[in-house]
């Protein structure tokens, strides 16, 4: 009996997410109405697409148990090396004015040298991962100054633009036209994506094993350090995404572009069930975590709620989320308890087990 | 048992009676009954895992049991804090003493009830004094204005017990204290400890050295598998008996028909690593099941790790199946037909939180790819679904987190994973540590089962008895070196001569 409720509340807890979810959504749309309107939910997550693309870096970096804070640096970056080369000097480029498929290139070059760099100093000179990223965090924003200097690149050709700000396809409605974001619709496939890889390839799995317990995935004949350096650099690829993603949005790149997204970054990936401690959690969850986010900025800014109160409800967000997995994780010591209990002879009838 | 009833005329200072203790995964303490008297030295022994460790926490108040009861000096208690087990007279003396090193010997000895002058500064003179006072009531000489991180090992233990003394305690737990010591040393703790026994403290003394419980210790008891075993008079048994509790009797002895044939499978020649082991030569045959024994530190975990690849191998020649084995990493070592059942699986052998099913398939998930790099769940449901009804796993599905499983289920799991490789090696470190009698029976007849159809298999083990039951031969190792070896059914295949070995090995090495 008191089994089965414990994998009832498991199941919801596992699922609590998606019920957050709707539980948003039917909030703000019925306090407000323009929050309803079909333009505003097709843009929920195309405001936020960019930060969506972190959120998988993050997960897939969180999963293997590290983390990846250089994120936000790496999107701008990126973001910045692609407008410096796409701007005429007078918008504050180097004058190349190269074709928008070369900006993509140099972007991607630089997300996954990134990676690389990241990879090659916590797997090769076992460098500790949190430290690593975040010194990197500080050294690509400061690149991010040096190269601008300081200054904003701006007006991309509009085929840069595309995948940023551009429209997928147009449902005429009865006053002009709804349409639809490539951003949109491109984090979800990005999700959907990700959700293959690590769900379904040898890869993914081991990046389950390793973050769960290196020294096992190593007996199991898993190559630790090669999964570790993958994943940082799948984290670049990722940045260069977002950062695309970002200078397409605003048709520039700034110095401060991405600044301040790497908490919510990681908030998005525990929110949405991707563990701290590595080894668990699902994409489609850390997707969950992401349009939650997504959804609490959007709904929060239309019911104008003052700024300093949308902080405040992020960070007891973030809060809940942590404990909740840390309650994921006792619950699972405790179930573990109790089968060893019951099938010993001292029974269950010890209701005041301590956890050890 | 029977020695209590002769000494059932003094009253014991301790009684714990029928302590059970369960941690998730594994039952700790089984009905633990103990009892120690006044001024006698209780020596407390039994293998790693055995569950000394956890009945000494639940003493002194860290580790709170699922039952039972502790009675300190008539007082009796079902759970206790450890304020309330210093207050009942239980001292804790661990095997590196834990002191403020920085002060010295009469600051120690006297931190928190420091005398002061009139004008609120400690009076050192009269703290110095004191402390020397107090010392020389136990007779212990030591200079008191010494720092304690300037004074040896041993005095740091007599001083950590004479200070456990001053906050009156009667009952002290000694934790591997020899285990730095050099022989003079020993003899100045033992004969400290002994003055304490004759002034009535008790002692409860937690030793691997064996001779040692037999220079010190009244009575022993004997733990294995979270039970007791046995507590004797020391001065009525010897080391092989004491042993031979210690690794088991009783237990339904398991035996196997021999599957060994003539064909040479794996072939060591002058595997030597310096230090750990040296000239291993071996051949061993398509269903031969080889077991390799000793004391810790003879070199046999070593062998097995460095075969697998998680150690340096050293230099010697390898050949399974007539072909070079060069395996660097355990990867290279599975494709090559070698799998490895480490000691410890929560730490080794499995991963936790994820599911049976991914635990089974992690070296095999290769062969299962199709197309577009991802995996053939059907088929990779298919095989986890054969090795749970085989190995008859008891999980209530393959998606259930291995961690949830019960030990000898979690070691069938890790089993499950290395038949998945398909080897013709299978080296196994203390396959049965962990798992209740009925998992080791199934464990033994999946290690027949794999025999049968030809693996040739090396267990690393000390568990003399169960060796004897599965092996077609026993080599017995001593520093490094292989230096018996005993047949399946030969005369002198028993547990007492295959002990000497063990034990004989130690003598002549000192």
């Amino acid at each position: 009996m008191k089994f089965k409720s414990t994998r009832f509340v498991s199941m919801i807890l596992d699922n609590l997410i998606w019920l957050l979810v709707a539980f948003a959504l039917i909030i703000f749309s019925s306090l407000s109405p323009s929050f309803r309107a079909p333009y505003n939910l097709v843009n929920i997550l195309n405001r936020t697409a960019a930060l969506g693309m972190l959120v998988i870096g993050q997960a897939f970096a969180m999963m293997s148990g590290n983390f990846d804070l250089s994120s936000e640096s790496g999107l701008g970056l990126t973001a910045m090396v692609a407008g410096l080369f796409l701007a005429s000097v007078t918008n504050g480029g180097l004058g190349f004015e190269v074709s928008p498929i070369v900006a993509i290139l140099l972007m991607v070059v630089v997300g996954l040298t990134i990676g690389l760099i990241n990879g090659f100093l916590i797997t090769r000179l076992r460098m500790n991962n949190l430290i690593v990223t975040i010194a990197m965090l500080m050294i690509l924003r400061g690149l991010v100054y040096i190269i601008s200097p300081g200054a904003t690149a701006s007006f991309f050709p509009d085929s840069f633009n595309w995948l940023g700000a551009g429209a997928l396809f147009k449902i005429p409605q009865t006053k002009g036209f709804l349409a639809i974001p490539v951003p949109t619709v491109f984090i979800i496939l990005a999700f959907i994506i990700a959700h293959i890889i690590t769900r379904y390839t040898q890869f993914g799995r081991n990046i389950f094993a390793v973050g769960s317990n290196p020294v096992a995935a190593k007996d199991a004949g898993i190559d630790t350090d090669r999964i570790i350096r993958n994943v940082y650099l799948i984290s670049g690829f990722c940045m260069a995404v977002a950062g695309l993603l970002a200078a397409g949005r605003l048709d520039s790149a700034t110095p401060r572009t991405g600044e301040g997204l790497i908490f919510p970054v990681q908030a998005a990936a525990v929110v949405g069930g991707v563990s701290l401690f590595g080894g668990r959690g699902t994409m489609i969850g850390a997707f969950g975590g992401f349009a939650l986010w997504s959804i609490l900025d959007a709904g929060l800014s239309i019911l104008k709620v003052s700024p300093f109160w949308i902080e405040a409800s992020r960070g007891l967000l973030l809060l809940f989320a942590v404990a909740l997995d840390a309650f994921k994780v006792k619950g699972m010591h405790r179930q573990a308890l109790e089968e060893t209990l019951s099938t010993s002879h001292i029974g269950r009838k010890d209701t005041n087990i301590v956890i050890d | 048992m029977t020695t209590q009833e002769t000494n059932s005329t003094q009253i014991p200072i301790l009684v714990m009676k029928d302590v059970s203790k369960a941690f998730p995964g594994v039952q700790a303490l089984r009905r633990v009954t103990l009892s120690v008297l006044p001024g006698e030295i209780h020596g407390l022994v039994g293998k790693n895992g055995a569950g000394k460790s956890t009945l000494m926490a639940v003493l002194m108040g860290i580790t709170e049991p699922n039952e039972g009861t502790i009675e300190i000096n008539g007082k009796v208690f079902s759970t206790m804090t450890s304020k309330e087990a210093i207050e009942a007279g239980i001292a804790y003396v661990p095997q590196h003493v834990a002191m403020m090193d920085s002060l010295t010997v009469a600051e120690n000895i006297l931190a928190g009830e420091l005398p002061k002058n009139k004008l609120g500064f400690i009076n050192w003179n009269k703290v110095n004094g004191e402390a020397e006072e107090r010392l020389k009531r136990l007779n212990l000489k030591i200079d008191v204005t010494k720092k304690v991180e300037g004074l040896g090992v041993a005095e740091q233990t007599m001083l950590a017990i004479s200070k456990a003394l001053f906050g009156n305690a009667k009952l002290i737990i000694l934790d591997e204290p020899t285990a730095s010591l050099s022989r003079s040393d020993i003899n100045r703790l033992f004969n400290f400890v002994k003055s304490l026994k004759d002034k009535g403290v008790a002692f409860v003394y937690i030793s691997h050295h064996l001779e040692e419980v037999f220079e010190i210790c009244d009575r022993v008891t004997v733990m294995r598998d979270g039970r007791v075993v046995d507590t004797c008079e020391v001065k009525n048994i010897d080391v092989p008996q004491l042993i031979m509790m210690m690794v088991g009797e009783g237990v339904e002895d398991y035996t196997r028909d021999s599957t060994c044939t003539d064909e040479i499978v794996f072939v060591l020649n002058k595997l030597t690593r310096r230090g750990y082991y040296e000239d291993i030569s071996l051949q061993i045959k398509k269903g031969e099941v080889i077991g390799i024994t000793g004391l810790q530190g003879c070199g046999a975990e070593q062998l097995g790790k460095g075969l697998f690849g998680l150690e340096y191998r050293g230099i010697g020649e390898i050949k399974i199946n007539g072909k070079e084995f060069t395996a660097k990493k355990p990867i290279d070592s599975f494709n090559e037909g070698l799998a490895y059942l480490p000691q410890d699986r929560y730490r080794f052998g499995l991963v936790g939180v994820r599911p049976v099913r991914e635990n089974v398939t992690y070296p095999i998930l290769k062969r299962l790819i199709r197309m577009m790099n991802l995996i053939n769940r059907n088929e990779e449901k298919e095989i986890v679904d054969g090795y749970i009804k085989g190995l008859e796993i008891i999980t209530p599905s393959q998606d259930q987190p291995v961690r949830l499983l019960s030990g000898g289920n979690q070691q069938k799991v890790v089993f499950a994973k290395l038949a998945s490789t398909k080897p013709n090696v299978l080296i196994l470190h203390e396959p049965t540590q962990g798992v209740d009698v009925r998992a080791k029976m199934d464990i033994f007849r999946i290690i027949d089962e794999l025999a049968k159809q030809g693996v040739a298999t090396i267990v690393i083990s000390t568990e003399i008895r169960e060796l004897i039951g599965i092996c077609d031969r026993i080599l017995v190792m001593n520093n490094g070196r292989l230096t018996h070896e005993y047949k399946k059914g030969a005369k002198d295949t028993t547990p007492e001569n295959i002990l000497y070995a063990i034990e004989g090995g130690k003598k002549n090495h000192e």
